[in-house]
């Protein structure tokens, strides 16, 4: 069987964003799954026009990547009780590309909610884009006290576990998905 | 619908109407529907996928 292919979406472009460590974190927890092809996309290195929508911005490079896609995981920081606005601009660039894959979400949040809200803001909008959402999240709470200077967890094992749960899912989602895809057809 | 790099018969597993894109797919509208029917196919053999706006009925 050809591997399952899910890229993780690094959804913030703030400087010092400490989201950019549980992206790493989590894409290392995929990549040592077997069977499993993943990847880090930071959105601050896409190119991001406002000057257009959907299909006239989008980026090519970011659409093949969706398109390749059987799953994505997207990190997302929680401001303001939602999602970050560039983050919701890019995944705007496609639809076709997003269809009957699955999504897990990843919140991240300085309070104690781990993200909850964002968690809850981004659900109608990934399925209003054609994408399946797991029903186990991965929540950072108080993420300013979860990560050393260095950007490591100070308890990368208790945070492996709970990166496992989400991770079963996601890919078994990817897994049965993409045979419907394949194979189960609508009439 | 074939797989244009395996020509075998896709699989067609969605349907759903959304606004038009572009000027020829405003002229896709299907009035009962209120919008173009886009489906979206996958190719069992390679996995590849395509989609098409189908012509209203």
């Amino acid at each position: 069987m050809k591997p399952i292919n899910i890229p993780v979406i690094l959804g913030t472009t703030r400087r010092g964003r400490l989201s950019a460590h549980v992206a790493r974190f989590v894409t290392n927890e995929l990549s040592k799954r077997s069977g499993v092809l993943t990847e880090l996309i930071d959105i601050a290195e896409m190119p991001l026009p406002i000057d257009g929508a959907g299909d006239e911005i989008k980026d090519p490079a970011f659409s093949q990547k969706m398109e390749n896609a059987d799953g994505i995981v997207i990190v997302a920081p929680e401001y303001n009780h939602s999602f970050p606005g560039l983050l919701k601009h890019v995944l705007d660039t496609c639809l076709e590309e997003y269809i009957h894959k699955a999504a897990g979400i990843v919140g991240v949040a300085s309070g104690p909610f781990g993200g909850t809200r964002v968690v809850q803001s981004l659900l109608p909008a990934l399925r209003e884009m054609g994408l399946m959402t797991t029903f186990t999240d991965l929540n950072f709470s108080k993420v300013g006290k979860v990560f050393d200077e260095e950007g490591k967890l100070k308890d990368e094992e208790a945070w492996a576990r709970r990166a496992a749960n989400f991770l079963d899912e996601l890919i078994w989602m990817s897994t049965v998905l993409r045979y419907g895809r394949e194979n189960v057809s609508q009439e | 619908m074939k797989c244009p790099d395996c020509d075998v018969e896709m699989t067609r597993h969605a349907k759903k109407v959304i606004y038009p894109r572009s000027e020829d797919e405003a002229s896709l509208v299907d009035e009962a529907l209120g919008g173009v029917l886009l489906e979206r196919h996958t190719c069992p053999g390679c996995g590849k996928g395509a989609s098409q706006v189908q012509e209203p009925k």
